[in-house]
């Protein structure tokens, strides 16, 4: 058995390599969303319940708390846009780092990627001579083998995943659209709107994740909604706790 | 199966965002020049920063603070690489003089100073990566698999790679030829203007040798692999082009050496006098009169704002004046080697000459021909109107401008590689290679192709016409290098892979008296090194095989419309309209950009004397010390912005 394989069988390799891939490409934002819309949900879900929280626990207190908030949100704007961008990079890094890896695997282990190849395929019903010629096929140009290693061996996806900047981008229309949406309750409408606002942008983002993942609408929307509250309500309550 | 996806361009790009093969192809619009991008952020950041800086401070330091994330953290990340790896140059300098313009209170002349920086680096960024695609372009052309022929006759693909010495290859029409070979069944024409830059097409039977990356025009060859694709000629061709790149020689590492000693002697010399000061004067180390403020004010006063920018706005002014004429120009170091230049080579075909083959004569052989020369012609538009081929081409634009309308042809049959054959009204017409269409008068013929012509038989029934056909020269090319040697004092020579005759023949109608022909690649490649030694040699080419003479060349020069790819991508100069007339302006453009560079280094060196001295001595403020730093900066600015003329 060839060293490559790290003593275990073709087919074990090609698993252990589908995880490697599964963990350089994993979502950062917990969705399989394209980046820039889960970034968006994510940010803006996020900035409604910080400001919900946050009014919740400076309510009784002047209007300069209010601004206060806003001002917090401004900071945390630049670090949910920063934060989303670097996590991006470091996911494109990844997946640089194992296409990278991968060529220099076709190169130098042109053999033990054929027997992977022939593995692959075997376990997917092909045999004899039909299983040959699909391998000498795939083999015969390295950009089509490359391909193939990537998607076949370490489940990866083409073409797929959006620019960090441009989820970047993303976060920074959630969390500025919440923010916007937001400071109707604490400016202009009466104060009971706050909870109404910060309920309503938490029940659009989730339900919005919810339609592009095909998932269901609801049990979505009542789940975040029952997390947003929840938090509020801790929030409420130690403060009457701590703060008084 | 879908189409695979082509790595070659990511790999070649170093793994660069803007090509990454993971993102959608609409979101890598978001990764290209990013420097650049962040680079004029951070400038738009910087005014609103300065304006907002007389009446609201914290929007003015809010700006800042954004302008030294966006240039400053890579710029701080960049030092801390060259100080992990031992090494103080310009880079740890700049960065070091804006922290401190911070630790001082004057973060606008730090942000300032950061801004310039990032766009100069963002700049030479640019140039670099246009370097880089030659050898990406020069791998499209060749082929990643090829089709192999097994023991039953049965036709498979396999990578380049992995094909043997010995292995039986089949090249279809139109297919270009993977790997060296030989001709072991069929006969066919073959365009080597990829390789050779020659657009002639060579005629190829069984027995003779062809190159990986030639294409085969007319009918399918099976040929037999000489050598594995580590050795083939393309391969070859590769290697060349980087040992020319790499031996080049470059002004930027002198620059970069000056520029290691200045940063480090500027930071040794900031220091010895924050600690040596107080020993030799009776100044104490605080205080705004204190050696560490005065150490500080030298360091800012010695970096090298203007110095830097001293060249690259010079040569950007020159650059985009150049551009407006319709020249592309990598880089402005190449305007220093443009200075150097004391020859001038050209190539001959699509250089000196279109590059286009035209009939220059058509007259009949035999000596009373039963049909009128029109008709004849008229007769060989027919025939070569159902082909594509150069010769085809050539004749039906013969006959378009003697306006000979196409005969229809009837029974009409090609014989791949000899020629075309078919009726007209009942008579047999033939046109093609005339070993195969008039084996007879071979021998009278033979003289037209030592002359270096290429020719070509119509038979109609029993009378024989010749076709001669050659690449005529350019318009006003004599006028040119007159205008070169007289102007711009600048040798003329030919480097050519043709035949001599035809050289010389090119050489007297234009005026050039130093010719080298039946040059290979590697052979012009030789010849520009050893020209080369005896002083700076400008070579102007278009093809492929021209390409590692003009990566080696002090400046490759390339035609943009009918240059290949690699040529253009492997030259430093491009003319985007082929447009040869424009030299001698380049050449003295270039000029005139050594003279603007020249004042500007005077300028920032003289600020840099002047300010730094004093300023450690304490006769001039800090203020006024930035002031004379950014002063010397702004001037040397519009020093360069007078290259902008177009004259």
């Amino acid at each position: 058995m060839h060293t490559h394989f790290k003593g275990k069988e073709a087919l074990a390799h090609v698993i252990e390599a589908r995880e490697k891939g599964q963990i350089a490409s994993a979502e950062i934002h917990g969705t399989e969303l394209p980046g820039h819309y889960s970034a968006a949900a994510d940010a803006a879900k996020e900035t409604a319940l910080i400001l919900l929280v946050l009014w919740v626990i400076f309510r009784e207190m002047q209007e300069e708390a209010h601004f206060f908030a806003f001002v917090f949100i401004l900071g945390y704007l630049v670090w949910k846009v920063g934060r989303s961008a670097i996590l991006g990079y470091a996911r494109l890094e990844r997946l640089h780092r194992v296409i990278e890896e991968e060529r220099w695997e076709i190169t130098h282990h042109r053999g033990q990627e054929k027997e992977e190849l022939k593995a692959l395929y075997a376990a997917k019903g092909f045999s004899g001579k039909l299983l040959d010629e699909v391998v000498d096929v795939l083999m015969a140009d390295d950009n089509r083998l490359l391909q193939e290693m990537l998607e076949e061996e370490l489940g990866l996806r083409l073409e797929t995943y959006e620019h960090p900047l441009k989820q970047a981008a993303g976060a920074l229309v959630g969390v500025l659209g919440a923010a916007i949406i937001m400071s109707f309750g604490f400016f202009v409408l009466p104060e009971w709107s706050v909870i109404v606002l910060a309920f309503l942008v938490i029940a659009l983002s989730a339900g919005t994740t919810a339609q592009l993942e095909k998932n269901k609408l609801l049990p979505s929307m009542v789940w975040n909604l029952g997390i947003g509250a929840l938090a509020a309500s801790v929030a409420y309550f130690a403060a009457q706790i701590f703060l008084r | 199966m879908k189409t695979p996806y082509l790595f070659d361009e990511f790999f070649a790009a170093n793994l660069e965002e803007s090509v990454s093969p993971f993102l959608t192809s609409r979101s890598r619009v978001w990764g290209k020049n990013l420097s650049l991008k962040s680079a004029a952020s951070a400038a738009t950041l910087l005014a609103f920063g300065f304006s907002f800086s007389f009446f609201n401070p914290p929007i003015s330091y809010m700006c800042l603070s954004l302008v030294f994330f966006l240039v400053g953290t890579p710029a701080l990340l960049a030092a801390m690489d060259d100080l992990r790896n031992l090494e103080i140059n310009i880079d740890v300098l700049m960065t070091l003089a804006a922290l401190v313009c911070v630790l001082i209170g004057s973060g606008l002349e730090g942000a300032l100073l950061l801004v310039l920086f990032k766009l100069s680096h963002a700049l030479e960024d640019l140039v670099s990566k246009k370097a880089r695609s030659a050898l990406a372009n020069l791998n499209n052309i060749a082929p990643k698999f090829a089709s192999l022929l097994d023991n039953d006759g049965v036709a498979f693909e396999k990578s380049v790679k992995e094909v043997d010495v010995g292995a039986l290859l089949i090249v279809k029409q139109g297919e270009v030829i993977a790997l060296d070979g030989i001709v072991v069944k069929g006969a066919s024409s073959l365009n080597l203007v990829h390789l050779t830059g020659e657009s002639f097409p060579l005629h190829k039977t069984i027995g003779d040798t062809v190159p990986a990356g030639a294409r085969n025009l007319e009918s399918a060859l099976v040929i037999q692999v000489t050598r594995k694709s580590g050795d083939s000629t393309l391969t070859r061709l590769m290697q060349l082009i980087m040992q020319a790149q790499e031996a080049k020689p470059r002004l930027q590492y002198f620059i970069d050496r000056f520029g290691k000693r200045y940063a480090t002697t500027i930071i040794c010399l900031t220091f010895l006098f924050a600690a040596a000061i107080p020993f030799l004067f009776a100044i104490s180390y605080f205080g705004s009169e204190g050696s560490i403020y005065r150490a500080l004010a030298f360091l800012i006063a010695a970096s090298p704002c203007a110095l830097i920018i001293a060249t690259p706005t010079a040569y950007l002014s020159a650059l985009s004046s150049a551009a407006r004429r319709g020249i592309l120009l990598k880089g402005g170091i190449t305007l220093d080697a443009l200075n150097s230049c004391s020859m001038i080579a050209f190539d001959k075909t699509g250089t000196l000459t279109t590059g286009k083959l035209a009939c220059v004569s058509f007259a009949p052989i035999s000596l009373k021909p039963a049909c009128g020369i029109d008709e004849a012609l008229s007769i060989a538009a027919g025939l070569e109107g159902h082909v594509v081929h150069p010769i085809a081409t050539a004749i039906c634009a013969l006959a378009q401008e003697r306006k000979c309308e196409a005969i229809d042809i009837q029974d009409f049959k090609a014989l791949p590689g000899f020629g075309l054959e078919g009726r007209v009204a009942g008579m047999s017409v033939a046109i093609g290679l005339p070993e195969h269409i008039a084996p007879h008068l071979i021998a009278g013929i033979e003289a037209k192709r030592k002359q270096g012509c290429i020719v070509a038989v119509l038979r109609i029934e029993q009378d024989f016409f010749l076709f001669q056909f050659s690449d005529p020269v350019r318009k006003e090319t004599s006028a040119l290098l007159e205008k070169l040697k007289d102007v711009n004092k600048l040798r003329p020579i030919m480097l050519t892979g043709d035949h001599r005759q035809s050289a010389e023949d090119v050489g007297r109608l234009v005026g050039i008296e130093e010719i080298f022909a039946n040059l290979r690649p590697e052979d012009k490649l030789t010849k520009v090194a050893e020209l080369s030694m005896s002083g700076g040699l400008a070579m102007v080419g278009d093809g492929v095989n021209d390409a590692p003479a003009l990566a080696r060349a002090t400046v490759g020069i390339s035609m943009g419309r009918i240059g290949s790819a690699v040529a253009v991508d492997a030259s430093d100069v491009v003319l985007l309209n082929d447009d040869l007339h424009l030299l001698s302006w380049l050449f003295s453009k270039a000029r005139h950009t050594r003279r603007i560079v020249k004042q500007n280094l005077c300028l920032a060196l003289a600020v840099i004397c002047f300010a730094t001295m004093p300023a450690l001595f304490g006769l001039v403020p800090l203020w006024m010390a930035v002031l004379l730093h950014e002063g010397g900066t702004v001037l040397v600015g519009l020093n360069s912005l007078r290259l902008l003329h177009k004259k």
